[in-house]
């Protein structure tokens, strides 16, 4: 998988977030290390654009940010799906599902 | 992984907190990362190494997630602001729901005194800030000369002076010259009856240099000779008479008996002086072939444009070069006359400039004693609403919410309080322009456009801030605690506030008796102008304007035969008691010529300046003008006979020794070889040039032996104004079908138009000061009356311990009546300080008119008195019991 985040990889991360914290509230290494281990490392997603996602997400208000205590008693800053969030989510797992199943589809041999 | 313990967040961040959080979060990141490859068996450099450079870009991401959480926090402190407004609003609608009576007090006030001041504002817009109609008219000046010797007036220019200084200035692009001492014009449309038009004869110089072409043909050749049956018309009577013909170019329109050209249509909103109809050629030819004359006959009005980067003052000194030498070259007619240059806006706006500033002062008076009462009443209720203020702030609000929110109930009472007002202001000058025609010169047009909406706004808001703004700092500087121990109506509620409202019911008492005495003295100014010896009688008099016009009387004869047809024959009629004309009528102005007296010396530069008048038929009975000596015109006095003058008492007494003119001669107009005339008789004096102007030396002769006048006005004694009129519509008819009768008028109306102005200036100024004399008594009453109901307890107690009703009266009467006759004292003091601002618009009373201010202290006294005893009887019938459960 490439490092540089191209125009694709951009929303692919955005939902692999959004799915991410799907789940729980959690802090940028926790969905990092989240999405390692259910991809079993194919989807690793670099820092910097693990956090640019984040950021953006912010802004966009699909998820929304608070200062907690991590396991090991530090602050860390934990991301909580939004209302908005959740919808995206949705409909953006709808379209890739779609998507892939189209893709495979086309692959599979005759 | 456990749950996170969200801690507090700052709603809003500054960039060095945002920077902060970016930096902590991933440094969060990165040595965690460090840790887990540690706990691998990695050293902590190359772990720290490789988590770096698994990151990847690590500054352009910093930089990144700042500028989005930068953009983040501003959007959400947008959302959190439009929450807090819409909630603000929507509390201050449901407090003014509750309180209706305080919403419709504020709202009434505020829409009557802001409506005043965006009435008068549209006017000065109109009047004094708006352009004129013209290409770059700052740069346009009035061109007038004065008397000899007599600096402050503004005389137009005789023809030769005007085409001297045209060639002798270097300061102007051009001078331009036209001229309204035409009279109607008869315009015999084909196959309908004559109208009559407003005709302005203007140069070919005079467009360009107002710089507006003709929207449809063109405008007047240099060469007037081209011109001289040439017409250009207006666009209004383009549109009105022609129909907007896109053709009428070409077409031909019969104008005083002549078929005249239209060569052009001015464009829409061009106007040089009045509502005029159409231009002709401005034709001085025969003016400029005889100057030795005619250099002496000012009546040409010019307008000049000033070249780009010369100054007014340049152009002064400029024209003030060609005065001197004109001076020295013609002594005989221009010594000692200067010439006088005045920005063309400022001559436009001329008298109206004083009476709407002062006007507009006067409204902007009323707003701040509106503010000042809107200030109290909101002052009271903050001061009542204290506990629940200090509530809201116990439970988080902030001082800085919690006065935004009092300002949003302000600036949304402002708000609508404004737009009632301008609704106000559009409808009533809407009214009263047409209540009042002819107040304003038509040149200016007033209406309520952008900039003056832009201005109601802004003192809306400038309003709601000021009565807001106040009592809330007020109220947030008593401190919660205080308020909340309190409870209910404390004592403190006195107390607190109570230095402001004294000083905002002083001070509104003062301004109301500056407005009040200002209105005063133009009151007594108006009844003194009605009082004012006319010199004749206007009662049972009607009049017509009637001209002749066309190549048939080009000839003095038959000017004579028409006019004393038509004379003759209302005279016959029953209705008709006396009958006559006159070239103009008294209030309505003069035309002016000079005198020379036989045996007297003669000091060409200094001849005596006369009104004159031309009449006819037995217009000085109808007018009962009194004959003071010998004897009026009679049939001995035949139009080829020896000529014949009357002058007025004035004249008799200041150019004739004793006052004893009859049977001296005099020579009239510039020509020192003119023809002797004789004085036959001497008569009463006249208010010619207005009400409010003294009486001038006027010569009257027979029209029959000078009609040079085409236009005369008839006039007739009467005891049926109906009848008479018919009668001369059946005479002109008979005489003439073509010639047209206009301003058909009572001689009261014609008088009466003179006083329009001013009658106008002072119904406004009235109502100004009545509605600030209202308010003051409310913001009065309102105070006393609320201090009682806060004061309740104390006066049960004093009335349960012995005190008279009568003391408590005057505990609480002496208050109100003390700030009163101090704002009172401090209100006369500005009327004598302000008063000299008026003494231009007073007539009969000085600005220190002892009647008036002693009138309006004693009124002012009277009803602040009511307005204080009345809330403090109310304080003498507490019941003491009672008083004391409530609480």
């Amino acid at each position: 998988m490439s490092r540089t985040p191209s125009e694709l990889l951009q929303g692919t991360v955005d939902i692999l977030i959004l799915r991410a914290l799907a789940w729980e509230p959690m802090h940028g290494y926790a969905i990092s290390r989240w999405l390692d281990a259910r991809s079993n490392g194919v989807l690793a997603v670099d820092g910097a654009a693990l956090y640019q996602a984040l950021h953006r997400l912010e802004e966009r208000r699909l998820v929304s940010a608070s200062w907690g205590t991590s396991e090991n008693n530090r602050k860390a800053k934990y991301y909580t799906l939004t209302a908005a969030g959740r919808s995206r989510l949705r409909a953006e797992s709808a379209v890739w599902r779609t998507y892939a199943e189209a893709v495979t589809k086309v692959l599979k041999p005759a | 992984m456990t749950r996170p313990r969200p801690s507090f967040r700052f709603p809003w961040r500054s960039r060095a907190d945002i920077a902060r959080e970016v930096d902590a979060e991933l440094a969060f990141h990165l040595d965690m990362r460090v840790r887990e490859l540690v706990a691998g068996g990695m050293n902590a450099g190359d772990a720290r190494r490789a988590a770096a450079a698994e990151f990847g870009d690590l500054e352009g991401t910093r930089t990144y997630c700042r500028a989005a959480d930068a953009r983040s926090d501003r959007a959400a402190r947008a959302a959190d602001r439009l929450t807090e407004w819409r909630q603000d609003a929507r509390y201050a609608l449901r407090t003014m729901r509750r309180s209706p009576a305080f919403a419709a007090i504020s709202l009434l006030t505020l829409a009557l005194a802001i409506g005043a001041n965006t009435a008068i504002f549209s006017v000065v817009r109109a009047v004094l800030l708006r352009p004129l109609p013209y290409a770059d008219p700052g740069r346009l000046v009035a061109v007038n000369e004065s008397w000899p010797f007599d600096p402050g007036t503004h005389a137009p220019l005789s023809p030769p002076d005007y085409v001297d200084y045209r060639a002798q200035q270097h300061a102007f692009t051009d001078l331009g010259a036209y001229s309204t001492a035409m009279g109607p014009v008869v315009w015999q449309p084909a196959g309908a009856d004559p109208t009559t038009l407003n005709g302005i004869p203007a140069d070919a110089h005079l467009f360009r240099v107002l710089g507006v072409g003709a929207a449809l043909g063109r405008t007047f050749d240099d060469d007037a000779s081209g011109d001289s049956s040439s017409v250009v018309l207006s666009s209004g009577f383009w549109r009105r008479a022609l129909g907007s013909d896109p053709h009428a170019v070409g077409r031909r329109l019969v104008l005083n008996g002549r078929s005249m050209t239209v060569i052009g249509v001015m464009p829409r909103g061009f106007v040089l002086d009045r509502t005029e109809d159409i231009y002709l050629p401005l034709d001085i030819r025969d003016d400029l072939a005889r100057p030795e004359i005619t250099r002496k006959q000012h009546w040409v009005l010019v307008i000049g444009r000033l070249r780009p980067g010369v100054s007014l003052e340049a152009g002064r000194a400029d024209l003030a070069v060609v005065a001197h030498r004109l001076a020295v070259q013609y002594p005989a007619a221009d010594s000692g006359r200067n010439a006088i240059v005045t920005p063309l806006h400022e001559r436009a706006a001329g008298t109206l400039r004083t009476p709407l500033l002062l006007l507009q002062a006067a409204a902007a008076i009323v707003l701040l004693i509106a503010c000042a009462n809107l200030m109290n009443l909101t002052l009271s209720r903050t001061i009542g609403r204290r506990q629940e203020l200090a509530l809201r702030a116990a439970l988080g609000a902030g001082r800085g919410r919690i006065i935004r929110q009092l300002l949003t109930e302000s600036l949304l009472l402002a708000g609508a309080g404004g737009a009632l007002g301008v609704a106000l202001a559009i409808a009533a000058t809407r009214a009263l322009l047409a209540i009042n025609p002819g107040t304003l010169p038509p040149l200016f047009a007033v209406g309520v456009d952008r900039q003056v909406l832009a201005f109601s706004v802004l003192l809306s808001v400038a309003a709601g801030a000021l009565f807001g703004l106040i009592p809330a700092l007020h109220a947030m500087g008593a401190g919660a605690n205080d308020a909340l121990k309190e409870g209910g109506r404390g004592a403190n509620a006195t107390r607190s506030g109570g230095g402001v409202r004294r000083v905002l019911v002083t001070a509104q008492v003062a301004l109301a008796v500056m407005l009040l005495v200002g209105a005063g003295l133009l009151t007594r100014s108006f009844t003194e102008l009605t009082r004012v010896q006319l010199g004749f009688d206007p009662a049972h008099v009607v009049t017509a304007q009637l001209r002749v016009s066309g190549p048939r009387y080009d000839s003095v004869p038959t000017t004579n035969a028409f006019y004393d047809g038509v004379l003759g024959e209302i005279a016959r009629a029953p209705a008709v008691i006396a009958a006559g004309a006159a070239t103009i009528l008294p209030t309505q102005g003069s035309v002016s010529t000079s005198m020379r007296i036989e045996g007297q010396p003669v000091d060409e530069s200094r001849l005596p300046d006369m009104a004159y008048v031309a009449i006819r038929g037995h217009y000085l009975e109808a007018m009962r003008i009194p004959l003071l000596a010998g004897r009026r015109f009679d049939a001995s006095d035949t139009p080829d006979g020896p000529k014949r003058v009357l002058v007025n008492q004035t004249a008799a007494r200041r150019y004739f020794s004793n006052g004893d003119a009859v049977g001296k001669r005099i020579r009239i107009g510039p020509d020192p070889n003119g023809e002797w005339m004789t004085i036959v008789g001497v008569v009463g004096d006249v208010r010619s040039g207005g009400l409010d102007q003294p009486p001038i030396p006027t010569l009257y002769v027979m029209h029959a032996q000078e009609a040079w006048s085409h236009t005369l006005s008839v006039v007739m004694r009467t005891s049926d104004a109906r009848a008479a009129i018919d009668a001369l519509r059946r005479a002109v008819k008979d005489a003439d079908p073509s010639m047209p009768l206009r301003n058909i008028e009572p001689m009261d109306d014609v008088v009466g138009a003179r006083l329009a102005a001013r009658r106008f200036a002072l119904g406004l100024a009235g109502s100004f000061a009545g509605l600030a004399l209202v308010l003051a008594t409310l913001g009065i009453y309102g105070v006393l009356a609320y201090e009682v109901s806060t004061r309740t307890r104390e006066f049960g107690v004093r009335l349960a311990l012995g005190a008279t009703p009568a003391s408590v009266l005057a505990l609480v009467a002496r208050r109100g009546l003390a700030w009163s006759i101090v704002g009172l004292s401090l209100g006369i003091a500005g009327a004598v300080a302000g008063a000299r601002l008026l003494t231009g618009a007073l007539y009969g009373v000085g600005p220190l008119d002892v009647t008036t201010y002693a009138l309006v202290a004693a009124g002012s006294l009277l009803i602040v008195t009511v307005a204080s005893v009345v809330p403090a009887h109310r304080a003498t019938r507490v019941d003491p019991l009672s008083s004391m459960r409530s609480e």
